[in-house]
């Protein structure tokens, strides 16, 4: 087996060399293998557009405000989809075209679940239970959740789909190596056992597959949230292997719009990290 | 459980933690500064299966206009009995109305019946915690977002009665745009039963 500092500019040299092959504007990895202790960051602190991996962050805040009184996960919320503008307070609205999950359009105005609307958000990347959700607790309180969690590198600014927001360059960033910590957050003892059970729960009911689990082996498991823009194209998660300690992978990414083969870059990369961690034979294609 | 069965009671002789909750007869300003009392007089409701027994009206329960979601007080929200002003009735039969000039279903919204004074939408301020608003977010397949439809269904309901207030459709304040307000303004009962006296 290779030492961990082998293993490290061998994974950099793979991840760069296939960045380049894929044409990428800019690709971060972020990597924590609990069976070594290996820790890996490319680019690790460069600033993205957070696309739907800021989810995570709302997820985050959901499972720790039931310890904080705030509020519990059983307990049920009016689904509207009307929201104001961080930018200046007026309201615009969803539609259930661009959302992954219109079958919560059907439920506008009665109510739905917390937890409901939070496997809605991760599992189906829902912008509707997204927005619902943080329109509960407020980005104030999920900002500082993130704080408590000494999550850095996850600017939380504001719910999705706010274009008025965006047009004013009021956008949710994160780095690499701030979704990294996030994860860990999220795996470690910032939240109650049955919280983190549950948000795991939900990570591993991820139904977007074709990113890191498309690098990966059959037998794992990735409780992941994906996130893809014009330009962004993005992958987290607990990589499950019953062979091994866990690890956790972040890849980011930045392409032309419209650009073909994101997805697969982004599973090219989650093979390599795969294939470093294990020693795994490399892939047939 | 019907109508006929429900209890009126004086909001005063609740608990304090419920008068806290729900500041029987106590005087609010609103939006313009005008004083209004809040509800005295409340129907006990022991369960939520009895709400959704209570007809109001032949097409309106007592739940549907009553349900709110998680902002509402943890008391309200979580423990029975469950306290209503009696004004409901007023609604329930003016909706009843409203329902048989449109010849259609007529849905009102989670928060958009009865709303405690300290709900966390509105408060104390909003005449939902009367008991005498509703917001209707849908009427037969149509669902009130747009102009177009809330001004329709709007003149209709104002046409029903002068006492009705319908807001306009708009992003503004006191206007709506995903759904119809209605109100009857700050409306409250005394029971035959009950007496207004200390």
């Amino acid at each position: 087996m290779a030492s961990l500092a082998d293993i490290s500019v061998n994974l950099r040299e793979e991840v760069e060399k296939t960045s380049r092959e894929s044409k990428a504007h800019a690709v971060a990895v972020a990597l924590l293998d609990f069976e070594s202790g290996f820790r890996f960051s490319l680019a690790g602190n460069r600033w993205f557009h957070a696309a739907s991996t800021i989810k995570v962050a709302v997820l985050l805040a959901i499972f720790r405000a039931p310890a904080e009184g705030r509020l519990r996960l059983g307990d049920s919320l009016h689904v509207r989809t009307r929201f104001s503008s961080a930018a200046n307070g007026l309201p615009f609205r969803l539609d259930s075209d661009s959302d992954a999950m219109p079958e919560l359009y059907h439920a506008i105005g009665r109510t739905v679940k917390i937890s409901a609307l939070a496997e809605g958000m991760i599992a189906a990347s829902s912008n509707l239970a997204t927005n619902l959700l943080l329109d509960l607790v407020g980005v104030e309180y999920a900002r500082n959740v993130l704080r408590d969690a000494q999550v850095s590198g996850v600017e939380l600014r504001r719910g999705v789909e706010d274009k008025t927001a965006h047009e004013r360059g009021i956008d949710n960033q994160v780095t690499a190596d701030g979704l990294l910590t996030l994860l860990c957050a999220l795996r470690g003892n910032f939240l109650s056992n049955e919280s983190r059970e549950q948000a795991i729960r939900i990570l591993l009911a991820q139904r977007f597959k074709s990113m890191i689990p498309a690098g990966l082996p059959a037998h794992a498991t990735v409780a992941h949230k994906t996130g893809e823009i014009s330009t962004a194209c993005h992958d987290m998660g607990i990589v499950y292997l019953p062979e091994r300690q866990p690890y956790i992978a972040v890849i980011l990414t930045e392409f032309d719009p419209e650009k073909d083969g994101r997805h697969e870059t982004v599973a090219a990369i989650s093979e390599v990290i795969h294939r470093s961690l294990t020693g795994a034979e490399r892939k047939a294609r | 459980m019907n109508i006929e069965e429900l209890r009126p009671i004086d909001g005063l002789n609740l608990s304090a933690e419920y008068r806290a909750l729900l500041r029987p007869g106590e005087a609010q300003n609103d939006s313009r500064g005008n004083v209004h009392r809040l509800p005295r007089f409340f129907y006990e409701i022991g369960s939520w299966q009895d709400a959704q027994k209570i007809r109001l009206a032949p097409h309106f329960t007592l739940a549907e206009l009553m349900l709110v979601d998680c902002r509402e007080a943890e008391l309200l929200l979580r423990q029975f009995p469950h306290y209503v002003p009696c004004a409901i009735i007023l609604l329930a039969t003016f909706l009843e109305n409203f329902r048989r000039e449109v010849d259609a279903p007529v849905f009102i919204s989670a928060n958009g019946g009865y709303r405690s004074p300290a709900h966390q939408i509105g408060g104390a301020k909003s005449i939902h915690a009367w008991g005498t608003a509703a917001n209707i977010y849908r009427i037969g397949d149509t669902f009130l977002n747009d102009a177009k439809s809330i001004e329709r269904y709007g003149a209709i309901a104002s046409s029903r009665s002068r006492a009705v207030l319908v807001r306009p459709f708009g992003s503004g304040a006191g206007e709506t745009d995903d759904h119809l307000h209605l109100d009857l303004g700050f409306v409250s009962l005394t029971p035959r039963e009950c007496s207004e006296a200390s």
